[in-house]
């Protein structure tokens, strides 16, 4: 992943470059103003990711390994514990117990559906006439467009206890009890509407990235397994998946690193900003330590070991994508 | 045949029901008069505007939508700018460290805002600038960048080289060239890219929720809050609220549809 990799097609890409370069290592030493001209263009925008995403992120380790509560906030004087918050984070039975599986297993479950969801849209979506397509489509954008916000107040709407229209309709079918019922007590049915709301926001851009590889199979490609004898089952399995595995790979990927930070749809159910304690994952657990009980430093403690966590899934998804198409 | 076409039918029917039953529920709960009053029907009896008028008068919902607004096309004005110039410099130029700068974009676009939030509410708190509406705008700056970024630099690379040389060969400087040339032909991902950093700043909460302690200052996000509580909760208002915050969204998302797909496509799968 180093500078070297250029290849020479991009290079020969950006023609004005190549015809001045010469030589890779001589090309730093090339003095004036084309060799800086690069870093002016990028100042501004790295000033503020530096200043406002890097830094905070160097700041969030320091402030785990602080004793930080109210008192340091208002006077500004800190006191280095070492590694006491993680030591207390992780000898917290309620982290293995509730939080951890809370959060891989809420991921994992809506990652599957979405991408499953998705996929079978997109499968769908290929095969319909442009006109039906681009209406479907734009129905998926709508869905996609409701902010995480209003999506979970609509969704708590439909199950709230009592007299939520989902809640009664699970009872005309004789699957609960609408008098006692109440969705958002215990950590599965909680979850269980969480990953209808996440499913909900997160599939259009699944369905309409593995759309926009589906139409780049060439029709000849199917048209010979179709020849062939392969059932649709048959063909998605061994021509259209192994095709699109990049995509399918990419879709994966960032919607685990996106189902594994939820937050605000977590945080706005009822119970969720901390009341239950029962369905905290990760985030919520971090941001109530540190802005509901003032303890900063073990907020900071948890939000480094979800970032770790997503970090290692980065990764994963850098390799992918460079194993496909380089910088 | 006739069966695959039922089927496909099926499936388009499922599909729309899915899609659309929230967002039509949200929306019929908004012009529902009774929403208060146990109605929780799919069609409302009593049909009227009176939820709109009470979030916008009392509910106070104007100045969180012009605070939203002011928010949002901060945001984009300087986000587009900056995603602009960076974009160019890392489509247009090879230079060292060049890959380590695509990466560092790539990477930290992964990092959760619960890890952001509180040492920015420490820093935010001890330089003065929390509830203020520019300490928003500068965060939600800096949460849109990588993927503007990344997205533009797709929509630069397309751009023929030789058109910039033909500009040149025309004696233009490089900075009549971006002007004249550039600019115009990466339009559309501009488009694509301010619609984008419209919806991260419009739809953020947890910042606005962490920074903003003055009623005067709330964003639409958390405005909204006002209308929900743990027993009484004023569905009505939340519906005709939510209603307002979501159709500007709706609107973008639709226009730029197939930009943004098409750029969602271009930064995910071919980088």
């Amino acid at each position: 992943m180093t500078d070297g990799v250029t290849t020479v097609r991009e290079r020969t890409r950006s023609g004005r470059g190549a015809a001045t370069a010469g030589p890779r290592p001589g090309r730093s030493r090339r003095s004036g103003s084309r060799a800086a001209r690069p870093w002016l263009l990028l100042a501004p925008a790295l000033l503020v990711m530096g200043g406002l995403l890097l830094y905070p992120l160097l700041r969030v380790v320091v402030i785990s390994l602080q004793d930080f509560g109210l008192r340091q906030l208002v006077s500004g004087r800190t006191s280095w514990i070492g590694f006491d918050n993680y030591a207390e984070l992780l000898g917290d039975p309620d982290l293995w117990r509730t939080v951890l599986p809370n959060t891989v297993v809420f991921a994992v479950v809506a990652v599957a559906l979405t991408v499953v969801v998705g996929t079978l849209v997109a499968l769908l979506l290929a095969r319909l006439r442009p006109l039906t397509r681009g209406i479907v489509t734009t129905a998926i954008m709508l869905a996609w467009a409701v902010p995480a916000v209003t999506g979970t107040y609509v969704w708590v709407f439909l199950f709230t206890p009592g007299d939520g229209i989902a809640v009664q309709a699970l009872d005309a079918l004789g699957l609960t009890d609408a008098a006692t019922a109440n969705p958002f007590a215990s950590r599965i049915s909680f979850y269980a509407v969480a990953t209808l709301n996440v499913v909900h926001h997160g599939f259009p851009f699944v369905a309409l990235t593995v759309l926009a590889g589906l139409l780049t199979v060439p029709q000849e490609v199917t048209e010979a397994a179709i020849v062939d004898g392969a059932g649709a089952w048959r063909r998605f399995w061994s021509v259209t998946f192994p095709m699109l595995r990049p995509v399918f790979a990419v879709v994966t990927v960032l919607s685990t690193i996106w189902d594994f930070k939820v937050f605000t749809q977590i945080y706005l159910m009822p119970g969720g900003d901390g009341v239950n304690r029962g369905v905290l994952n990760l985030g919520t657990w971090s941001y109530v330590e540190s802005f509901a009980q003032n303890r900063y430093g073990l907020g900071a403690a948890i939000a480094v070991l979800l970032t770790v966590l997503l970090l290692i899934i980065t990764v994963g998804y850098l390799r992918l994508l460079f194993k496909e198409d380089e910088l | 045949m006739r069966a695959s076409s039922l089927g496909k039918g099926l499936g388009v029917a499922g599909l729309l029901l899915f899609t659309l039953f929230p967002v039509y529920l949200m929306v019929v709960t908004a012009f529902n008069g009774r929403a208060n009053a146990g109605s929780r029907s799919l069609w409302p009896e009593d049909w009227t505007f009176r939820n709109f008028t009470f979030v916008l008068g009392e509910g106070g919902f104007g100045r969180y939508l012009s605070n939203s607004l002011l928010v949002a096309l901060g945001t984009v004005l300087a986000g587009a700018l900056l995603a602009l110039l960076a974009a160019v410099a890392v489509a247009r130029f090879r230079f060292r460290f060049r890959t380590s700068v695509l990466v560092m974009i790539l990477i930290i676009q992964m990092v959760p805002v619960e890890a952001l939030v509180i040492p920015l509410f420490i820093q935010a708190r001890s330089l003065g600038v929390l509830d203020s509406l520019f300490g928003l705008v500068v965060v939600y700056l800096a949460f849109s960048l990588p993927f503007a970024i990344w997205t533009l630099r797709g929509f630069v690379a397309a751009v023929p080289v030789e058109l910039e040389e033909a500009a040149y060969l025309d004696g233009a400087s490089w900075g009549r060239m971006f002007w004249s040339v550039l600019l115009p032909l990466v339009a559309p991902g501009l488009v694509a890219t301010s619609v984008f950093s419209f919806i991260t700043a419009w739809n953020e909460f947890v910042f606005a929720l962490t920074f903003m302690a003055d009623q005067d200052n709330y964003t639409v996000a958390v405005g909204l809050r006002r209308f929900f509580g743990q027993y009484g909760t004023d569905w009505g208002a939340l519906m005709a609220g939510s209603t307002l915050i979501t159709l500007p969204v709706m609107v973008f998302f639709v226009i730029a549809q197939k930009r943004l797909t098409d750029g969602l496509v271009a930064g995910a799968v071919k980088g």
